[in-house]
């Protein structure tokens, strides 16, 4: 029963909240300067809340732990990067395609790599993403290699998918947000959810109550990628700069990613929202305030953060506010029952 | 042809140090069926404890990894006890990133204290190079292949002959019956931590006359030790070594071959053909 009405308070909030959340994430745009640093953060963390949702629907559910989310990442920023170079096509379409191409190699990787368990899934995806970044930093002429590649620039345009504040930016990354909550959202109620969460604890043991595990985890691992590419192009329109180390990266996107859905809740829709809210301007602020001697510190947080969140509340931030909660409820209803007495 | 011959011997002196690595990897696994995600971590630690020696005791990185051996044991077995002891039954996530995260506080502690420059250490015998027949072999190659072969020799006897070796390879094969026939299964845990980081670190030693160190030394070595113990089988001891040796000589000979850049790329794909066609390596069974 308790489970129950955990797994209700974090997966369908009450309108309410939704509302209030919503409210919330309105108003950054239109209190802070649109040229100004802090809607940048703000944006920053809007994307990678989503990318740790897109994360979540594989990682989170399933618990198959991909360590080369940045394939997909690096493959949408390059796709709609050199769409735009080459034949001056419109990043909006450019998304589309890079959604496409990431979506074929979330089968291309998924196929080979949905047949190993545990670390060996872990160690597979490493390699496909590490595989993409040594290509795409050897095929000079196409990709820039390791000079990286500028996002030609076209003006301040709507059909460019270029604007010279962080406004429209904002606006985009809170629609592409919203889109990835509803989508891991519906996952999480539907049939693929409990198929996920099933194989989640026993491959076996949902195969024997008929669900098709290589199926289930190809389906989200599509619907994962897919969104991951996206991302990858708004990426590349926000920077107008993309490298192989930094978009294929293992620390810079697949590690982070995932960091951001465990920081909130594995399998939590709401959990890659609070992650980013707390990974990413913490990220910015330690990058800034630590330069030179001390440039390590910021990834010495990082991982520091990463094993006490590990050792102390595996589960993330999410469950630990819950349990909470409900300790206290319980604490208070107790109080009062004495009091009657 | 004497080119490939070349790339060949060379690649087996390398290889012999990725087997050393790699070993370490695999024993872990093998016994807690964890995968250590910050094992090359501690190859660059026992790199700069060996440059260490070098600077302020003039000792040679070769000899000084005797004494690098006991400090990264010691220190592999605190980090067992502190950290990985507490995720052994813990959900494969938990595992997984808590062995990423110490990656990431190793490498970047490493910074802060050292920086990111690139440093080395100078050896009369740098470049100097012994003629056998028609190769010439580069001397900081030999010692590292040499002082690797010893190391391998070393494990093979701790396991094989000592009642604490056997101990181990009895928790590898089974746990439930190690523990039922009195051995504390968490001991062996500390003892298996220990001596795969520390072999790492004594590895890390004495590659140092012919390697650069520096922090993030790490990630030029990881994939290939995934490599290594993926082809020779998870928790295969003598799987890691033979897998090492011929990772070393693809590695090589694929350079006579392709453009450098794309030397690593080989050896991915190689890593990724195991994977989906072999996972359990292609020695065959667990036999560590």
């Amino acid at each position: 029963m308790r489970i129950a009405s955990i797994a209700q308070s974090t997966q369908r909030p009450s309108l309410r909240g939704l509302l209030a959340v919503a409210v919330l994430l309105l108003l950054p745009p239109l209190v802070l300067e649109n040229n100004g640093y802090l809607l940048r953060v703000a944006t920053l963390t809007l994307m990678y809340a989503g990318l740790g949702g897109a994360w979540n629907l594989l990682g989170g559910f399933a618990h198959q732990i991909s360590l080369g989310h940045a394939a997909f990442f690096g493959l949408g920023a390059y796709t709609s990067t050199i769409l735009l170079r080459d034949l001056g096509l419109s990043p909006w379409i450019g998304m589309i395609v890079a959604a496409a191409v990431a979506g074929l190699a979330s089968f291309i990787i998924g196929i080979p790599t949905f047949r190993l368990r545990g670390h060996y899934y872990a160690l597979g995806t490493l390699a496909f993403a590490e595989v993409l970044r040594i290509l795409f930093l050897y095929f000079r002429s196409f990709t820039g290699g390791a000079i990286g590649l500028s996002v030609p620039y076209m003006g301040d345009s709507f059909w460019y998918f270029q604007f010279y504040g962080n406004r429209p930016y904002y606006f985009i990354a809170l629609a592409m947000l919203a889109l990835t909550m509803y989508i891991t959202h519906r996952v999480s109620t539907g049939p693929l959810g409990y198929r996920l969460r099933a194989l989640r604890n026993s491959h076996e043991a949902a195969e024997v109550v008929g669900v098709d595990t290589t199926r289930a985890k190809l389906q989200a691992n599509f619907l994962s990628a897919v969104l991951t590419g996206a991302y990858g192009t708004f990426y590349a329109q926000y920077h107008f700069f993309i490298d192989p180390d930094t978009v294929f990266g293992l620390m810079t996107f697949s590690v982070k990613m995932a960091l951001i859905a465990i920081l909130g809740g594995l399998g939590n829709v709401w959990g890659p929202l609070v992650g980013a809210a707390i990974l990413v301007p913490l990220d910015e602020w330690t990058n800034a305030a630590f330069t030179g001697g001390l440039a390590g510190a910021s990834r010495f947080i990082y991982g520091s953060l990463l094993i006490v969140l590990i050792l102390w509340q595996p589960r993330g931030l999410l469950y630990w506010a819950d349990r909470s909660l409900e300790r206290l409820r319980e604490r208070r209803a107790a109080a009062v029952g004495e009091g009657v007495r | 042809m004497v080119e490939v011959l070349e790339a060949i011997v060379n690649g087996v002196l390398v290889g012999g140090v990725y087997a050393i690595i790699s070993v370490g990897l695999t024993l872990v696994y093998g016994i807690m069926d964890i995968v250590n995600f910050a094992q090359a971590d501690f190859l660059m630690l026992g790199m700069f404890a060996a440059y260490l020696c070098a600077q302020f005791l003039g000792l040679d990185p070769i000899l000084s990894s005797i004494l690098v051996f006991p400090v990264i044991f010691l220190f592999g077995a605190l980090v067992q006890r502190g950290l990985v002891q507490r995720v052994q039954s813990a959900p494969i996530v938990s595992q997984i990133f808590l062995t990423v995260g110490l990656s990431l506080v190793l490498q970047s502690l490493m910074q802060m204290i050292f920086g990111a420059n690139f440093r080395s250490v100078t050896t009369p015998y740098q470049t100097q190079a012994i003629s056998v027949g028609p190769l010439n072999l580069s001397v900081p190659y030999v010692l590292a292949f040499l002082a690797s072969a010893v190391m391998a020799l070393a494990l093979w006897l701790f396991l094989e002959r000592t009642d604490l070796g056997r101990c181990m390879r009895a928790t590898a094969q089974n746990r439930v019956a190690a523990t039922l026939v009195g051995i504390d299964p968490s001991k062996m845990y500390v003892v298996a931590f220990g001596i795969g980081t520390a072999l790492a670190g004594m590895a890390g030693a004495v590659i140092l006359p012919y390697a650069y160190v520096f922090p993030t030394v790490g990630h030029q070595y990881a994939l290939i030790m995934f490599t290594v113990v993926v082809l020779g089988g998870l928790g295969n001891v003598l799987g890691a070594l033979v897998g090492g040796l011929l990772v070393g000589v693809i590695h090589s000979v694929s350079a006579v071959f392709l453009p450098t850049q794309l030397q690593n790329l080989v050896v991915f794909i190689i890593f990724i053909l195991t994977l989906t066609f072999k996972p359990t390596g292609l020695v065959g069974r667990r036999a560590a």
